[in-house]
């Protein structure tokens, strides 16, 4: 019990911490950004991690490794705040929400993924983006090109040359002027991508569906 | 031999769990207490610094609504009307004015941050005067542009930090399509410049078209000087509002007290019922042990004797649940911080709670001189009991 007491009060203070940490990428309005991402769902419940809390520098090597790029600028850290929402029909729990901090070429863009229980792409929402071409890479369009895509997919596309194949390789650039959004567009997937693994879907050992909502 | 502390100590443990209740009731009192003390302190020095942070004294802006124009202005808002840039000299010409900055808010429409779009506001400021106001920001990558009419940005510290920015890179202005270089990102002030993008003054007039027009002067008082008076010689000027942040304070000031009125309520109740609690515990204990006083005052006890003994375990329970409130106040101030930021309409940088030793002696000293009130009467009683008739069991109680 006393071991709980002082877990909670930790808890408290490490989560304060955050808040003046690096910069994490949640949704502007979640009540609503859910229930438009997730047109099934009647509640979700909301987790805070990082590299740091969950794995440290390993776990950071890793995702750098399987990202094939080392981490970037002052911003892409191991501390970084990842905010994921688990989406609840009822108590079932049907997917997640995640959403990452990319660099762009014009500012930061916030690259959602809404994810299936297996990590399916089933929908991708890029919440901020400042660029002339931000309204093209925004449109459904674009979006519905990474529905059905997995992580195996992401797996063969270079974030440092662009270049792919399969299924990434089919996604088409609407804006060829914002080239540099584009891939950094990619990028983000990926990252989110493996993000989501390492923190989530690898770590569980087989699909919970019971949990709270909020 | 025994000394009346050991006695009283045993007592309280005689009843653990009563005795435990009747603290945790104290230590929340106490908690609120210290909380609205510590949040009553440090909600004003925060607002001071915010204040000071600005670097000016006086604003002036085009005549609209002032207040919450400054209000807006701490906030990292934007002004809506504009002045002409002409009124600097005059301003200038007073005896009372050390310096003074020009400043131009403008804010453009974002359709792409989040589902419906958001507004991007932009500080268009002379970078030497701007920084002679305001010599604690320091710059973490850069420095300040020189070029007023150049197409380079500074930016807050948050400001970077969302836009994922660093000395060199571009950031665009939506609607305008213009494109600025970052040339100097600042330090983490805990103020409204954290999450400002600074562009060059004359840059921004032409990109919005305002040609010398600007929304805000920022005035530094010579020091000494009567404000007052200078106040009412600014007045004098056409079209304009004078806005004095000793105002500004006293308006948010005034905002939260309502707020404040009901906490504090809130904490006067919590103590009332605690003293309540407490009464209630010794008196009850004082009951139970009716025949126990009665022997000890047959063996010898004077009534101030053991009137002591029942006073000494009021003021012990009041001591360890008012330290105990105070350590939950001090270990949670950032909790009620957090809860504070929610729950008010303006809050400034910087922490809002502020617990220091003071408050904490002062603290303690109120919650023991509150349970030596509350000790009085079942002390009182206590020593007021008849030997003969407390042995026997017959007292009126």
């Amino acid at each position: 019990m006393i071991k709980r007491i002082i877990l909670a009060v930790f808890l408290i203070f490490a989560g304060y911490t955050a808040v003046f940490g690096a910069v994490g990428c949640d949704l502007n309005d979640p009540d609503r950004d859910v229930a438009r991402l997730f047109p099934e769902s009647t509640g979700y419940k909301t987790i805070y991690t990082s590299i740091q809390k969950k794995g440290g520098e390993k776990l950071l090597a890793t995702v750098e490794t399987r990202l094939g790029v080392k981490f970037q600028g002052i911003y892409e850290t191991i501390d970084v705040p990842y905010t994921i929402y688990e989406i609840y029909t009822n108590k079932k729990k049907i997917g997640y929400i995640h959403g990452v901090n990319q660099k762009g070429q014009f500012g930061g863009i916030q690259v959602f993924l809404v994810l299936n229980l297996e990590g399916t792409i089933r929908g991708f929402y890029i919440q901020k983006m400042t660029s002339q071409y931000a309204g093209k890479l925004r449109d459904q369009k674009f979006g519905k090109q990474f529905i059905g895509l997995t992580l195996r997919d992401f797996s063969a596309y270079d974030v440092v040359s662009g270049k792919s194949s399969g299924k990434v390789d089919a996604i088409k650039n609407p804006a060829p002027e914002a080239e540099a959004d584009f891939r950094a567009a990619l990028r983000a997937t990926k990252k989110n991508l493996i993000l989501m693994d390492e923190f989530v879907l690898s770590a569980q050992p087989a699909q919970s569906s019971e949990g709270g909502t909020k | 031999m025994i000394t009346i502390f050991q006695v009283a100590y045993k007592n309280l443990f005689r009843k653990k769990v009563r005795s435990l209740l009747t603290m945790v009731g104290i230590a929340l009192s106490a908690w609120v207490l210290v909380s609205l003390l510590g949040f009553n302190r440090g909600y004003e020095t925060s607002l001071n610094r915010d204040i000071d942070n600005m670097g000016f004294q006086l604003m002036i802006m085009a005549k609209g609504c002032p207040y919450e124009a400054a209000t807006l202005m701490l906030k990292g808002g934007t002004g809506l009307r504009y002045m002409d840039e002409s009124i600097m000299k005059d301003i200038m010409k007073e005896s009372e004015v050390e310096k003074i900055t020009p400043i131009l808010m403008s804010a453009v429409f974002d359709p792409n941050k989040g589902a419906n779009g958001g507004i991007a506001g932009y500080f268009g400021v002379e970078p030497k005067s701007f920084a002679e106001m305001k010599p604690f920001l320091k710059f973490r990558q850069g420095k300040w542009f020189t070029d007023t009419n150049s197409f380079e940005a500074v930016m807050g510290f948050e400001a970077a930090e969302l836009e994922q920015r660093e000395v060199g890179d571009m950031i665009l202005m939506p609607e305008k399509n213009v494109q600025f270089k970052v040339v100097g990102i600042l330090d983490r002030t805990g103020t409204q410049d954290d999450g400002t993008v600074f562009v060059p003054i004359n840059t921004l007039q032409k990109i919005f078209n305002r040609p010398n027009e600007i929304t805000t002067i920022g005035i530094k008082l010579k020091k000494g000087v009567d404000s007052a008076r200078l106040e009412e010689k600014l007045y004098k000027l056409p079209d304009v509002q004078i806005v004095s942040l000793a105002q500004v304070k006293d308006t948010i000031m005034k905002l939260i007290s309502t707020a404040k009125v009901m906490v504090l309520s809130i904490a006067i109740i919590a103590i009332m019922i605690a003293m309540v609690g407490v009464v209630n515990t010794i008196l009850t204990s004082v009951w139970e042990r009716f025949q126990e006083i009665g022997i000890l005052k047959t063996i010898g006890a004077m009534p101030w004797d053991v009137f002591k003994l029942i006073w000494m375990e009021t003021l012990m329970l009041c001591a360890v649940g008012g330290v105990l409130g105070i350590i939950f106040a001090l270990m949670l101030s950032r909790v009620t911080d957090i809860v504070m930021r929610r729950i008010l309409p303006y809050a400034p940088g910087g922490g809002l709670v502020l617990i220091d030793l003071k408050l904490i002696v002062i603290t303690l000293i109120g919650i023991l001189c509150i349970g030596l009130l509350s000790g009085i009467y079942p002390a009182w009683r206590a020593g007021r009991i008849r030997p003969l008739e407390a042995i026997r069991g017959e007292a009126g109680r």
